[in-house]
């Protein structure tokens, strides 16, 4: 299920981002791409395998993509002079990093699957860096959804129950935040669930709080916008 | 929210453009005005610390090129360009730009990076030489921002979608209406402008050598940045496209569609399959490889020596 009203891409990520060259889809949105990956492992990673799509795979090295990737997956962001330095500061970190190609289906171009393991965690994200910076992330740990990075965002991992989605949005609601869109899906009925939630203002961490506690809620995490 | 151009004017009436962008961006996306303000004021003190940085030049990635706005900024401080200094002025920021960009520096992608020089290079040379307010080159990114905005509803803003129209093309599109508003234009024709603009790249294909953003987009950016001028100066004086921007765009995206995709950014045809660009495409992949080779060997002895370590 789905409730979106397509946004308009806005006046800033026309005129930007700041970021450095030499590509704003090889190199600016597959960095932010790799911080995406980061952001939802929410832990130092420890090893990070990119799987790339045919035509990125034929084009990422000569636009930076390679350095790029791995410094958004690091945790840099895409105006960060280090992108360059970046597959050496991650050998530094003891990040082992692995590109190989996967044909990923009837997708962009310039899609790329991750998969991101820190010490306790791991996730995995496919997305596309659709040009000028501007990413659609459309799988998030096996779950379908569409994920852009350019507002705030509650990701919920959940068990599938009746009143779920009336239960949080009653504590959004109740924190004055009006929300952009809201997505779920699940594996199968009863089973394992994911909710995306794309709100208009930043959560507080005590709206957080509450919904963790929720019953059959696994995991919340919350990003801002993806810079 | 602003639907297309047809839409925009009539919303736009006789307000100022700027303002009506900022107003549907800020509905639309929660984000103040003076907030976007605020964040083009930054972004434009980045294309001006771009342009000097790359005007003393380097070397690009690829080694291909990174000297150009160089040679032309010495040429013109010598008084040897025989064009006039706004054409000139313009083609030398954009040649510096992409420079800076072809080096992984840090520049501002508008809308990408492979086009970053067309809408910097066409209005710092136009606020320089004209004496324009910086404040007024802000409000004018605002409507280069607000212009690629609505192309973007229709079309993916990047060359493997749809080829260079898609990214130097729309860039022109956006830095002619912004020209046009900053030489005091009415809202039709900062629209006109960039109709102009953008009609002319139609078909525009994206055959960068060896895949890299270098040739042709480093020169390419300086041509079509004087052409954007151009553009705005015949919506200035009055020149309509007979063809509506609206349905430019329909056609970019169906001309993009219809592409071959040797043609969209992956360096299987065009400029890229010459003699010329195969060379110098066998020559970074040998590169590439070698450089991967010596990393891997790199890694390998560090490994070793840890293990040595720790057996000690």
């Amino acid at each position: 299920m789905a409730i979106r009203h397509d946004r308009k891409v806005s006046i800033l990520d026309v005129m930007g981002p700041v970021m450095v060259g030499p590509s704003s889809s090889h190199t600016a949105g597959t960095a932010r791409l790799g911080r995406v990956a980061r952001e939802i492992l929410d832990e130092d990673p420890v090893a990070v395998h990119f799987y790339l799509h045919p035509p990125l795979g034929a084009t990422y090295r000569g636009h930076g993509s390679d350095f790029a990737l791995v410094g958004g997956s690091i945790g840099l962001s895409v105006d960060d002079p280090r992108i360059p330095e970046a597959i050496r500061i991650a050998e530094q970190m003891d990040v082992d990093i692995t590109f190989s190609e996967e044909d990923l289906g009837d997708v962009h171009p310039n899609t790329v699957r991750i998969e991101i393991r820190g010490k306790t965690r791991e996730a995995e994200i496919s997305g596309s860096s659709i040009g000028g910076g501007v990413i659609e992330v459309f799988k998030i740990n096996g779950f379908q959804t569409r994920f852009k990075g350019d507002s705030p965002t509650l990701l919920l991992f959940y068990r599938d129950r009746p009143g779920m989605i009336s239960e949080v949005t009653k504590i959004i609601a109740e924190e004055g935040i009006n929300i952009a869109s809201l997505s779920c899906s699940r594996k199968q009925r009863g089973k394992d669930a994911f909710m995306q939630i794309d709100v208009d203002s930043p959560m507080s961490e005590a709206a957080l709080q509450r919904i963790r506690a929720m019953p059959d809620v696994e995991e919340a995490k919350y990003l801002d916008r993806i810079p | 929210m602003i639907e297309s151009f047809a839409h925009l004017e009539k919303l736009a009436g006789g307000r100022d453009l700027a303002d009506v962008f900022l107003e549907s961006d800020e509905q639309e996306h929660a984000v103040p005005g003076d907030q976007i303000l605020e964040a083009l004021r930054r972004r434009r003190a980045v294309m001006r610390d771009c342009v000097e940085r790359g005007k003393g030049g380097g070397t690009s990635m690829g080694k291909l090129v990174g000297n150009e706005g160089k040679l032309l900024n010495d040429a013109f401080l010598a008084g040897k360009t025989f064009m006039d200094p706004l054409t000139v002025k313009a083609e030398i920021y954009a040649l510096s730009v992409m420079g800076e960009n072809s080096r992984m520096g840090v520049i501002v992608a508008a809308p990408t990076a492979g086009a970053g020089g067309v809408v910097p290079g066409m209005l710092l040379a136009l606020e320089e030489e004209r004496h324009i307010d910086p404040e007024r080159t802000v409000r004018a990114l605002v409507v280069a921002g607000g212009v690629g905005s609505i192309i973007a509803l229709s079309a993916n803003i990047s060359g493997a979608a749809g080829g260079c129209q898609n990214e130097v093309g729309v860039a022109s599109a956006m830095g002619a209406a912004a020209v046009a508003y900053m030489m005091g234009g009415s809202t039709r024709q900062s629209i006109h402008a960039a109709a102009i603009a953008l009609k002319n790249t139609l078909g525009l294909v994206c055959d960068p050598v060896g895949g890299l953003v270098e040739v042709p987009c480093v020169k390419r950016n300086a041509l079509f940045a004087v052409h954007g001028l151009t553009a705005a100066q015949l919506a200035l004086a009055g020149v309509e496209s007979v063809i509506p921007m609206d349905e430019i765009v329909e056609a970019m995206v169906r001309i993009g569609r219809a592409l071959p995709r040797g043609l969209r950014e992956t360096a299987e045809g065009g400029l890229a399959t010459t003699l010329t660009g195969c060379t110098i495409g066998d020559r970074l992949k040998n590169e590439a490889n070698e450089r991967r080779a010596e990393r891997a060997a790199e890694r390998e002895r560090a490994a070793q020596e840890r293990k040595e370590s720790v057996s000690s």
